[in-house]
């Protein structure tokens, strides 16, 4: 029996970082994957995505390219050729993460990894493998049928570590759970090949004319935005009184703006769709009275954690209600030996997240270190318009009985986003009025996912308006923003108008100035 | 012309109260009837209605000011109507030459006269010795203390920006005055410029003035974050409510100057509980804490000894059994008294004893409902303890503690039995009380809980 330091099981954003780290540190480390390597982010969620949204963005900005002087000619896009882009992205990304557990020594195993007890775990082969890759579907003649072609792309897991073919047991060590989360498909939807989840949708090799998408999370919304793009007809159908309820309400209230005027998205919120019929030709379903049809329903209505085949209870865990596996700020669980990591622990379900977590939980397995997991998660939505945000909505602020003074910087007063023809949306800072800390950060509109980097380091560092107003930002640019939004908290804003440029400048020091906002 | 609104003296005890909150801003129109202001005195927070309509004209002390009964507290009015020039001088004079406005009437218990003075010569004792204004042996005032440093402003300043606590720097100037260098000496003594912290922590340090060299930083490399700060903040002396200070002044008052002596029975609840459950299926709804009141009443009486108090050299009987009732409340303790109980009913002592703690759970306990009882009891029965030793009330010389009723093994008639026997525990002064009237006391109230007949004719 194999012998390690650290086992990993699950080879995402949460697991592949938490082996690799172990490694940098001197440990002898296993990583069981029963998939591919990389996990959902890079196979079927932010990297796939994202490759597909970068075809549509241009696409969309192309057709709007006469505003800048250019005559693009009749255009038209290849859908097949996009979705092959985004499986050569992936590809290629996947052999990369590969090279990097190979050149650390870490031992891979293709299988599902399941505990024997607290620190032995049985590796067994997985049915899954074969599925590992993109499956391809098509949609096919006038029924407009989908139906799977081909065989999943060759590569999906091309490790030297052939599948394990029969039961390998290891002996774990500390072990590192990161197998984290799947897309829920509530029972009532009814089983059909045009009911699909966002792993399936980005198989198809063919961009169905309507997409009906049930949930407006973040995943809903921007593969929402995605197809819209491209031309195709959207309707969301969100249960909560609206999409995205967590965000702040500014930005939320720009990116609807965005998606149902520009877009044309048709979004629907606070009902339910109930009554989901599916068959060859399409899905249907009932808004109350009204009867909606799409060729696709996308379902996005939250994931739920993957632990059934990990066998928990033989290592002494257990779940919590949801089915999460609960751990502390440490990322440990209730074994001592047992670490848990991403998506499978709740909380934030991003991948960014998960790969921090991974990183101090490998930190804290094999140095015995007390690191915290990070508390400040931004989180970026390739929504269109796009969304940063990190830190504390501004009604969550209020919850929290702080003394909140926000300051707003609309892009239409940068020279850059002028120049660059992308004059729509804002950042926005949510600050504590008594000592002008800032506690949250939100952006909408283009780059609003890159700009929010600097709030990040921002928020963690625990600056100030203060420290932010006096940074110098290079101009032009649109992270100008962020001071001139932070002049704006103190009423100080030199490039936009200010309700409060009567009144006498304040001192930088704010204490005095700042009262608190009146709603 | 404008009514005045004054502080109103709700009991003859109180000579203070702080405004805990206005119900009422400035401009509002008032009803008669309507709830001004909220106050708490050393006893209790009691909302205080307006005898007059109008418009609130001014109000002089906000909330959370402490001031004198009678003091002027706003003025109502009709629109636009002036209010006396006195008021911009600061509302602080109570009682000029004018007599006080009407005090609101309450409903108080009909108290005999020769009783009133009796409550208050006790209570007053209690408060007399120990003027309320304490100051905190470990409160650090920073603005009081920082007034009485001698500082050069610049290097007040310099402390300030540097959030750290001058008291704790000698200066060099003449008479000890500190100067900027002595800031910076201290500054490198205690290795501040080694100290990593986040801007928003040391702002918030400043703002509340909280010493940053005590603060202990748990960011990566020992940056003091926020919540470090927090910590600290959360962490420092704070005044406690008014309704603690008493608490604590009257007990340790007490515990310092009484030599507590304590006797402890258990008294078998079992035919009582099944006598209680009988009533019950009558419809007749009676407490366990009626009994014993009803048990510690009839005691008194035949011990006047316990039902007296002592200042060490002359001893007073009470010729009234008037007993206190210890209620715990979400952040304190409050004793209202059932007076002249040696006269009530076992149905009387039920609905009073209900009425009293119903109030005293909802703040609206007037003083005198609160003064003046002869002797106490506490009972913690509902929260499962098996036996306690209470700390006598000032100006009795006894209380008793009443623990849980547990189903206990005990020998009966040479065998054991499972009965459900309650612990009771007498507190004394032993000046007035000695063992031996102690001991028949607790026995003569265990006797009569177990005595089931006794309830029967009493009912």
């Amino acid at each position: 029996m194999e012998k390690f330091d650290v086992t990993v099981i699950g080879a995402g954003p949460g697991g592949y970082p938490a082996a690799i780290r172990a490694a940098q540190l001197g440990a002898k480390v296993a990583i069981i994957e029963s998939e591919a390597l990389g996990g959902t982010c890079l196979n079927w969620g932010c990297i796939p995505t994202k490759a597909l949204i970068a075809s549509a963005d241009l696409f969309a900005r192309m057709k709007r390219s006469e505003e800048l002087g250019l005559k693009p000619g009749r255009m038209s896009f290849d859908y097949r050729a996009m979705s092959q882009r985004k499986d050569e992205v992936v590809t290629k990304l996947r052999s990369g993460i590969e090279q990097l557990l190979k050149g650390n020594g870490i031992k891979v195993f293709n299988g599902v990894g399941s505990f024997i007890n607290r620190n032995r775990i049985a590796v067994n082969p997985s049915g899954k493998i074969a599925l590992a890759g993109q499956r391809s579907y098509k949609i096919v003649g006038k029924s407009k049928a989908i139906r799977s072609v081909g065989a999943p792309p060759r590569g999906a897991i091309s490790l030297d570590d052939s599948p394990v073919k029969q039961e390998t047991i290891i002996q774990a060590g500390n072990t590192i759970i990161a197998t984290g989360s799947e897309s829920a498909m509530p029972g009532f939807l009814p089983k059909n090949k045009r009911v699909v989840d966002s792993k399936v949708f980005l198989g198809l090799s063919e961009l169905p004319s309507s997409i009906m998408v049930l949930g407006g999370g973040m995943i809903g919304c921007e593969f929402a935005c995605m197809a819209a793009r491209l031309g195709v007809k959207v309707i969301i159908v969100e249960m909560l009184e609206d999409i995205l309820i967590t965000l702040d309400a500014d930005i939320r209230r720009e990116l609807r703006r965005g998606m149902e005027k520009e877009l044309s998205i048709h979004i629907v919120t606070g009902k339910e769709l109930a009554n989901i019929k599916a068959d060859r030709t399409g899905v249907s379903g009932m808004i109350g009275k009204e009867r909606i049809e799409a060729e696709l329903l996308l379902v996005a209505v939250g994931r739920r954690p993957m632990t059934k085949d990990l066998g928990l209870e033989k290592a002494g865990l257990e779940t919590n209600g949801a089915g999460f596996i609960e751990v502390d700020e440490f990322c440990r669980t209730g074994m001592a030996t047992i670490y848990a990591v991403g998506d499978v622990t709740g909380g934030l379900q991003l991948a960014h997240a998960a790969t921090s977590q991974g990183v101090t939980a490998a930190e804290n397995a094999v140095l015995g270190a007390r690191r915290r997991a990070e508390t400040v998660i931004p989180s970026c939505m390739f929504t269109w318009p796009e969304i940063g945000t990190v830190g504390m909505a501004e009604h969550e602020a209020e919850k929290r009985g702080i003394n909140v003074k926000t300051g707003k910087f609309m892009f239409a007063g940068l020279g850059k986003a002028m120049a660059a023809g992308e004059p729509k949306g804002f950042v926005k800072w949510v600050a504590n009025a008594e000592t002008g800390q800032l506690v949250g950060a939100h952006a909408v509109g283009p780059h609003a996912t890159e700009l929010i980097a600097e709030a990040a380091v921002t928020i963690r560092a625990e600056l100030t308006v203060e420290e932010v107003g006096r940074t110098i930002h290079s101009h032009p640019t649109f992270s100008e923003a962020w001071m001139e939004a932070a002049h704006a908290v103190q009423g100080e804003c030199i490039h936009q108008p200010s309700f409060r440029s009567r009144q006498p400048p304040g001192d930088y020091g704010l204490t005095s100035q700042l009262s608190r906002r009146k709603k | 012309m404008a009514q005045t609104i004054v502080m109103p003296r709700l009991g003859q005890t109180v000579e203070e109260a702080t405004i805990v909150s206005w119900h009422k801003q400035k401009g509002d129109p008032v009803k008669k009837g309507d709830i001004l202001f909220e106050i708490e005195t050393d006893k209790a927070v009691l909302e205080v209605e307006s005898f007059y309509d109008g418009i609130l004209l001014k109000v002089l002390i906000g909330e959370g000011e402490t001031v004198p009964v009678s003091t002027i507290v706003a003025y109502v009015g009709k629109k636009g109507e002036p209010v006396p020039k006195r008021a911009e001088g600061g509302g602080m004079k109570p009682e000029e030459a004018k007599p006080p406005a009407p005090v609101p009437e309450r409903k108080e218990p009909e108290v005999e006269p020769a009783k009133k003075e009796r409550q208050r010569e006790v209570v007053v004792s209690v408060s007399a010795a120990l003027p309320s204004p304490q100051v905190s042996s470990f409160i650090h005032q920073p603005s009081g203390a920082s007034k009485r440093i001698l500082m050069s402003p610049r290097a007040r300043a310099l402390a300030k920006n540097k959030a750290i606590d001058p008291s704790k720097i000698s200066g060099t100037g003449s008479n000890g005055r500190i100067v900027v260098k002595d800031i910076e000496a201290y500054l490198e003594a205690a290795g501040y410029n080694n100290l990593r912290i986040s801007p928003a922590a040391r702002k918030l340090a400043r703002e509340k003035g909280i010493d940053i060299l005590t603060v202990r930083g748990t960011g990566i490399g020992g940056r003091i974050m926020v919540h470090d700060v927090e910590r600290a903040i959360a962490t420092q002396p704070k005044a406690m409510s008014k309704m603690r200070q008493v608490i604590a002044r009257r007990l340790t008052q007490s515990f310092t100057s009484t030599p507590h002596f304590y006797v402890t029975v258990s008294v078998d609840m079992t035919d009582l509980l099944v006598y209680r459950q009988e009533l019950k299926d009558q419809g007749k709804n009676f407490t366990v804490t009626d009994f014993i009141l009803k048990a510690v009443i009839l005691s008194l009486q035949e011990f006047p000894t316990v039902n007296s108090v002592t200042d060490g050299t002359t001893v007073k009987w009470f010729d009234s059994v008037d007993l206190g009732m210890a209620v715990g409340l979400d952040d304190g303790l409050v004793v209202p008294v059932l007076r002249n109980a040696q006269n009530l009913s076992m149905t009387e002592i039920h609905d009073l004893a209900e009425s009293l703690a119903a109030k005293a759970r909802e703040r609206k306990l007037l003083p005198d409902e609160m003064t003046g009882s002869t002797f106490t009891v506490s009972n913690m029965g509902m929260m499962n303890v098996e036996n306690f030793c209470a700390i006598i009330n000032p100006g009795e010389g006894g209380i008793l503690a009443v623990a849980s009723t547990v189903s206990t093994p005990v020998a009966r008639n040479g065998k054991v039995e499972v009965r459900s026997m309650m612990k009771i525990t007498l507190s004394c002064d032993h000046r007035i009380i000695d063992g031996a009237v102690g001991a028949a006391f607790v026995n003569a109230i265990k006797s009569k809980l177990e005595n089931v007949k006794l309830w029967k004719s009493l009912m």
